[in-house]
């Protein structure tokens, strides 16, 4: 009947009603067991708010506590990640703060759309703001959900451009350091040191993060705090360089480029094979403007290996780096170049692969003496020019091998000088290249082929990384059979000449060039070796490390007397000591303090030595720092004079003012023409006689500028000292003759 | 027929001493009543505990108006009971007729002050004919398929309620109020479908509310943060609110386990990480705070209250009887499954509140009246 059927419809309600619930129960079910403990820990990751605590980046100081390297507190709009989660809440913060901080809406979406924030820090809307719109912002924070003000630090550099190679630059951290820096508790967007003594002390600079965990409600108040682990700053480094000292050997640098590209060398006329004669290069005219395009200079303290300064052209301000730059003016100031006298972002001082030339032969000299193989007063008759004996000479005579090595050419005669009868000591003085030539040959033949002029030249430091605390140093190379191979295979050489290790090799390492790279440090610490009888120490540039919070001094200074140090490292690091008794060093010593102070040899005729001239005005007295040195001239490409790279050594004879000076100025024609003036003006300068212009606090960096630095040269009262003597007369150290 | 406001009879002198078995007092369905106070207490206790860090300082601000609501319910509940519900058979169609004039001035003042409209606002008091709707239109579908005393649903008829449905149903979803639209049509398809309407005709009132919702959604008849809304109803497109209010609802619910981290001791509902949780998620607050013994427990009330209707509906003497109880027993397991199922994540959000225990006077007062009607066919099966 007709309530049978109504039951029966009621019915189908009822099993509706039974299956709804049987669903809604095995849910219920399901959530509050099987996946209980899942979104246990999905709550308290979302209950929570950790935010990172930036630690204060170690301030870098030179030796007398000049902050080199310091920090600037910035204020930073950020927002709250959980706020902006949701689309609606973002486009309404957004826009609520875009008026406040001049940031068009877009640009925070599309800034937020990138994803590039680090998700423990803020969202940051813009960074740098003033103070009075931070406290406008900070009073209407009700308007702003989740707006924070963060507190940054941003890093300058009060003394820039002066030591920007040393002192290096920040930069965002790259693909490849990803991985150990997020190990090492970094955030993924931070800045990190990128150069200079910013990467190498980046451990210590850096600090640790800290952390402030939060538990936070839905709108993202605070509740309470969780945990809070307090950040640790940096250390500060202190430098061993002295900007005074830096500044100066960086304005004589720039101001002898600046100098030789208004010089010329000559483009002399050679035979050719088949007897006539022509200009060396026939595009260009009698004589071709230097381009001296870059250099460096060292100054090490050869008791202590300490580095006082060290600087490289062409140099830049470091401050770039902290400009926020678009790409654009990034290149525009750091032109990509393939050109290697352009490049701008190298320490020339630690990364010139160089060939040393004729600075090179107070250490084959030494593994001359020191292996018995000459005496200091053996005498060889320079002719001007060496022909190798262990050759076959039929070989010689086919061309197949070249058996002949001239010297360089005397001023004017367009001839190789011819010394005559020289000893050591005035092979040295007069840079006789085919007494070098000699030892090169002999060193190689008498001891069965044997690389005894590599082990020897190896103990001055050559071929090994300095360990000086700076990145991207070149190691160097001495030449041998393994290199030759390597560069074979790489293609740096023929294979023909890479299948072995030659006489001919041999005798170009005596003098310095041939596959011998080592960069101006190297040079400098090996002849530090020489003046400390027989220290290799190895080169520094820091000083100490101090914890963090040293107070300010004076404007610029660190108060260093206020601050405790965390680490001395002033001790000097011995790599090695080499035995180095008078009767060796005696003939060297000599030697080099002739090429300052004369005399030459007579010959032909009267022969100066190669400094001589130049060092002519050099004080003889007791205020001046008694030198000793060496002239070198590197050959460039074709051999062309102007391609000459100009090297200079000079170190002090008296150990209470211990300094090395080395110059590299490429391009730039003979030692004594280029980089023994750098070296004789900085001697002068650290004797107290040149004055030396006061370092000051640097202007604010001119964002308009195109260039990388401006220009640090001399004035022109200093430049007196420097380049009294003319340049290019008859002092020559070419070592590799024309064919 | 009588205008009895009191269940016993005139002559009946004092008391009850004289009164008979049938006597409607004596047959108010307890088991009802104590479950459905049950409820309404839990659920002031909920929604202390989900809005009481709402408002810093004033953590009972929102139980205060719940309380307030329950006690003005029960008034309007047992004024219902007194009657009986044949009473409004004839003012079926008056009631009716007053719900659809003033739904339509309410429309008409929205459209005025180009605004959305759901509420009269008469000074404290916020009065939503939608909820008056619900009540009047399950009346007077239910008078209009008993009079048929039929066991099935004529066409025609069938047409007739169709309209009676659609024209309230219509005018809502104007405002738009979607989710009570969605409970008249549910309401309807019960009372039809034991009214004896052919599963064809439960399909074509299926089909036409769909249609009515896309067409809504189409014409751009409502602005944009209702078309988003409409799409969220439908399941097109998660919203990123509703969708952070489920996955934190699920959080609450799962985290509070099998025994649940106790009275107010939920993390999540005490941080409000679930936007107006008294109203929209209640059993997250339940889930979070008792687990799964106390979810388990306020569904179990469900099922009691579930049970008596239809067991109501089963006594009435009347096929009128049958089919309000029909209309309330869908209407209360729709809803339930919709919310709960909702803070569980297996239906899509909408705004449709817990029986008893989502704040909120309307849901309350509605509900009260309803299991007034259902009361009062219990307390009159007998005559």
């Amino acid at each position: 009947m007709a309530v049978d059927r109504r039951a029966s419809r009621l019915g189908v309600l009822a099993i509706l009603g039974v299956v709804l619930f049987s669903l809604l129960g095995a849910r219920l079910w399901f959530l509050q067991t099987v996946k209980a403990d899942e979104l246990q820990q999905s709550v308290t990751i979302s209950r929570t708010r950790s935010v990172r605590l930036a630690p204060e980046r170690g301030r870098i100081f030179d030796v007398k506590g000049r902050i080199l390297a310091d920090n600037e507190r910035i204020l930073t709009v950020a927002v709250d990640w959980q706020m902006l989660r949701r689309k609606s809440q973002r486009d309404e913060i957004f826009t609520r703060l875009s008026g406040w901080v001049q940031v068009p809406v877009e640009a925070m979406h599309e800034r937020f759309d990138r994803q590039i924030d680090s998700p423990f820090l803020p969202f940051p809307i813009k960074q740098d703001i003033d103070e009075p719109t931070a406290i406008a912002i900070l009073e209407r924070v009700e308007d702003f959900p989740g707006v924070e003000i963060v507190v940054e630090w941003r890093r300058i550099y009060p003394y820039a451009p002066h030591a920007s190679h040393v002192i290096g630059y920040m930069g965002a951290i790259t693909a490849e350091q990803l991985d150990t820096r997020l190990e090492a508790g970094y955030l993924r967007n931070e800045r990190v040191g990128q150069f200079g003594v910013e990467r190498s002390m980046e451990a210590e600079l850096h600090g640790v993060w800290g952390e402030k965990v939060i538990e936070v409600d839905a709108a993202n108040r605070p509740v309470r705090v969780i945990s809070e682990v307090l950040p640790i700053n940096g250390r500060d480094v202190q430098l061993t360089i002295d900007l005074e000292v830096q500044q100066y050997t960086e304005q004589a640098v720039e101001t002898t480029l600046e100098l030789r590209r208004t010089q010329t060398g000559p483009n002399p006329i050679v035979k050719k094979p088949d007897g006539t004669r022509e200009r060396m290069d026939l595009t260009k005219g009698e004589s071709v403007f230097f381009k001296a395009p870059a250099g460096s200079t060292v100054v090490l303290n050869y008791l202590t290996g300490e580095v006082i300064a060290m600087a490289s052209y062409p140099t830049f301000d470091n401050r770039w780096f902290e400009a926020g730059l678009s790409s654009n003016k990034f290149k525009q100031i750091f032109p990509v170049t393939e050109d290697p006298d352009k490049s701008i972002l190298v320490n020339r001082a630690i990364q010139g692969r160089y060939n040393m030339g004729s600075t090179f032969k107070p250490f084959t000299a030494f593994a001359a003496l020191n292996t018995g193989l000459i005496t200091s007063s053996e005498i060889f008759t320079d002719v001007g020019s060496y022909q190798l004996y262990s050759v076959d000479q039929t070989k010689c005579r086919s061309g197949l091998v070249r058996c002949v090595y001239k010297n360089a050419t005397c001023g004017g005669t367009g001839l190789p000088c011819v010394y005559g009868d020289v000893i050591l000591e005035e092979a040295l003085a007069v840079s006789s290249d085919a007494f070098f030539y000699r030892i090169g040959e002999d060193i190689l033949e008498r001891n069965g082929g044997l690389p005894i002029l590599q082990e020897q030249v190896k103990l001055f430091g050559f071929g090994a990384d300095s360990g000086i605390e700076l990145p991207f140093e070149f190691d160097g190379t001495v030449p041998d059979r393994e290199l030759k191979r390597i560069y074979a295979e790489r293609g740096v050489i023929s294979a023909d000449e890479g299948k072995g290790y030659f006489v001919g090799d041999n005798v170009q390492l005596a003098i310095g060039q041939g596959l011998l790279s080592a960069t101006p440090l190297h040079l400098a610490n090996g002849y530090a070796t020489i003046a400390n009888r027989g220290f290799l120490l190895q080169p520094t540039i820091v000083r100490a490390i101090w914890n963090p919070g040293v107070p300010d001094g004076k404007p610029g200074f660190a108060d260093l007397e206020q601050g405790t140090i965390y680490e001395d490292l002033s001790e000097p690091t011995l790599i090695h000591q080499i035995s180095m008794p008078d009767d060796i060093r005696d003939p060297i010593l000599h030697g080099l303090q002739r090429v300052i102070y004369g005399p030459g040899v007579v010959s032909d005729y009267p022969h100066k030595t190669t400094g001589e001239h130049l060092f002519l005005n050099y004080p003889r007295g007791e205020e001046a720092i008694p030198l000793a040195g060496k002239t070198g001239t590197a050959q460039g490409a074709y051999n062309y004079p102007w391609n000459d790279s100009s090297v200079f050594t000079g170190f002090s004879t008296d150990d209470t003012r211990p300094y090395v000076v080395t110059a590299y100025l490429e391009k730039a024609g003979y030692g004594s023409q280029a980089a023994a003036p750098v070296v004789k003006c900085t001697f002068l300068a650290l004797s107290g006689i040149a004055p030396m212009d006061p370092v000051e606090l640097s202007e604010p960096l001119d964002l308009a500028a195109t260039v990388s630095a401006p220009s640090l040269e001399l004035d022109l009262a200093t430049r007196q000292y420097c380049y009294q003597s003319k340049f290019g007369d008859g002092v020559q150290t070419q070592v590799r003759e024309v064919e | 027929m009588a205008m009895t406001f009191l269940s016993r009879r005139p002559d009946s002198g004092l008391g009850n001493i004289g009164s008979s078995p049938g006597d409607p007092s004596r047959n108010v369905d307890w088991v009802l009543l104590v479950t459905q106070g049950l409820l309404t207490v839990i659920g002031c206790f909920v929604v202390y505990s989900a809005s009481w860090t709402t408002i810093p300082g004033d953590p009972y601000s929102f139980v205060t108006r719940q309380v307030v609501f329950a006690i003005a319910g029960g008034v309007v509940m047992v004024t219902i009971m007194s009657i009986d519900y044949e009473w409004f058979k004839e003012r079926a169609a008056f009631l009716y007729g007053t719900t659809i004039m003033l739904l339509v001035l309410l429309l008409l003042m929205g459209v005025a002050q180009n605004l959305d409209r759901i509420t009269f606002d008469l000074g404290p008091i916020n009065f939503q004919p939608a909820e008056m709707a619900k009540f009047t239109t399950l009346i007077a579908l239910s008078v209009f398929l008993a009079e048929g005393r039929s066991d099935e649903v004529s066409y025609p008829r069938f047409l007739v309620g169709l309209i009676l449905v659609g024209a309230p149903a219509a005018l809502i979803i104007a405002q738009p109020d979607l989710g009570s639209a969605s409970v008249i049509v549910t309401i309807a398809m019960g009372v039809l479908l034991v009214a004896g309407a052919k599963p064809r005709y439960i399909g074509a009132i299926t089909m036409l509310a769909v249609s009515t919702v896309a067409a809504t959604f189409v014409s751009g008849f409502v602005n944009n943060y209702q078309k988003e809304r409409l799409r969220v109803f439908v399941g097109q497109e998660a919203n990123e609110d509703s969708v952070y209010q489920v996955r934190n609802a699920i959080r609450a619910v799962g985290t509070g386990g099998v025994w649940g981290v106790g009275w107010l001791d939920g993390p999540l509902t005490n941080g409000r990480y679930v936007p107006v949780m008294w109203a929209d998620f209640p059993f997250a607050a339940v889930g979070e705070q008792f687990g799964l013994v106390g979810c388990s427990l306020l569904l179990g009330l469900f099922v009691v209250a579930l049970m008596r209707i239809w067991r109501i509906a089963t006594l009435s003497r009347d096929l009128l009887g049958t089919y309000l109880c029909a209309g309330v027993f869908t209407m209360l397991l729709w809803q339930v499954f919709q919310n709960v199922g909702m803070t569980l994540g297996i239906m899509p959000v909408t705004g449709l509140p817990l029986p008893f225990i989502s704040y909120g006077g309307s849901s309350l007062l509605t509900y009260f009246a309803m299991f007034g009607l259902v009361q009062s066919v219990h307390m009159r099966r007998m005559r």
